[in-house]
């Protein structure tokens, strides 16, 4: 079925979101940029997309903290305009996905207070993409983290939130993701919008739990650990499954990978896990474009936008950073996502 | 004489339907084609004139519709 629901609110979105998604670098670009250095990259970058952003900020941040700035200041302009250009189930959707920033923008915030970092460093570093927009984050840097933790009451993120202090940060960090995944999975797929929605959701799990899975595998974790690091609610990888992968060596767990839908023939033996990690991105970003084509007046073609913008951002950073401490190109190569 | 005047009606009533249906349904095809180009046209003012191309497409409907209402009209 390609359709069902409100067609024209689908045709509009996905038809802006196309275009908006042909503006993006493809892979020769990414190619030519390789063969630049560090001064060129930014001025190609400056003259693209991001033009807004590196004249925004060329006068504050040099080298590739420009580049950083500018590329995270662009992703959330980009993603706010999602919300803004969108609307009915649309809008709520994307809103809901775009949620994961605000995760991303509270451990930041936490982060920079516990290590007394200045409120403008902070400032820097937040993506207001969800529904709370850069006033609310900049309200939280200049309180401290009780009263932080306090503007969450009555959220699903205060209860690991309230933890800070008495737990690890990174363990909230899992703790805070698991809670964003938990609500959305929440939602009920009431129609058609809504099952491709929770669907795509759910295989972005697998696709985080099986990189987690290789993750603590390579660092000889317990069951136990690798359990508490997963996120519930996955597409084919079950807590079931995860605990079952997570208790064989690491060669047979691999060879048990295969016959799930994320393996798609990835090469993975012999590769650093940051590789094997990249081949897995590689693969979710191909099965997002076949549904997104299979079903083309639906929120998928949206957030293959709102990935493949992701991708082009981290490929972008790794690039700069790479190129300013003079890494070997192929070595960059190897840590971009490019299809 | 009453024969004769039922048929011109309903012939009218035919001709009516023809250019009616066709108007309905073009314009179900039209509201999507119509908000996609709008959508391009937002973002890059480069679709204008290709957004109201196929815009209107669906319109060619119409007009099978029309002539099917003129034979009605006036072959009969």
């Amino acid at each position: 079925m390609i359709y069902r629901g409100n067609r024209a609110a689908w045709a509009y979105i996905v038809a802006r979101t196309k275009v908006m998604k042909s503006r993006l670098m493809k892979a020769e670009d990414f190619r030519k940029l390789l063969n630049m250095e560090f001064d060129e990259i930014v001025r190609y970058i400056g003259e693209t997309e991001y033009k807004k952003e590196i004249d925004e900020l060329g006068y504050k941040f040099t080298g590739p903290r420009l580049l950083d700035h500018a590329l995270y200041a662009n992703l959330a302009r980009t993603y706010r305009k999602l919300i803004e250009v969108s609307f009915g189930a649309s809008k709520f959707l994307i809103t809901r996905y775009l949620e994961k920033w605000d995760v991303w923008n509270i451990i930041n915030i936490i982060r920079g207070k516990m290590a007394n970092v200045q409120p403008e460093v902070i400032e820097d570093v937040l993506v207001p993409a969800g529904e709370r927009d850069l006033e609310f984050w900049k309200s939280l840097i200049v309180r401290d983290i009780e009263e932080i933790v306090k503007s969450f009451e009555g959220t699903p993120y205060y209860e690991p939130l309230s933890k800070v202090g008495s737990e690890d940060i990174s363990k909230i960090e899992d703790e805070l993701y698991k809670v964003y995944y938990r609500e959305l999975l929440k939602l009920n797929p009431t129609d058609f919008a809504m099952k491709l929605f929770l669907d795509f959701i759910k295989m972005e799990i697998d696709i985080r739990n099986v990189k987690t899975l290789l993750r603590l595998k390579a660092e000889d974790a317990t069951v136990e650990e690798i359990i508490s690091c997963t996120i519930p609610g996955g597409y084919e990888l079950t807590e079931e499954e995860i605990r079952k992968l997570a208790a064989m060596p690491i060669d047979e767990m691999i060879k048990s990978l295969e016959g799930y839908w994320f393996w798609d023939d990835v090469q993975i033996k012999g590769k650093s896990v940051a590789t094997a990690e990249i081949e897995f991105d590689k693969v979710w970003i191909n099965t997002i474009s076949k549904r997104a084509s299979n079903y083309p007046l639906s929120i998928l073609p949206v957030l293959q936008y709102a990935v493949l913008k992701k991708v082009e951002v981290d490929n972008l950073r790794v690039l700069g950073w790479g190129k300013y401490y003079g890494l070997p190109n192929e070595e960059i190569e190897r840590q971009m996502v490019i299809l | 004489m009453v024969e004769d005047a039922l048929a011109k009606g309903l012939i009218a009533v035919g001709a009516g339907l023809a250019v009616g249906l066709a108007g309905i349904g073009a314009g179900l095809g039209e509201s999507g084609i119509g908000a996609a180009a709008v959508g391009a046209t937002a973002e890059d003012r480069g679709f204008f004139g290709l957004g109201i191309l196929f815009t209107v497409i669906p319109e060619t409907i119409v007009i099978f519709g029309l002539v099917i209402a003129f034979i009605l009209m006036f072959a009969f």
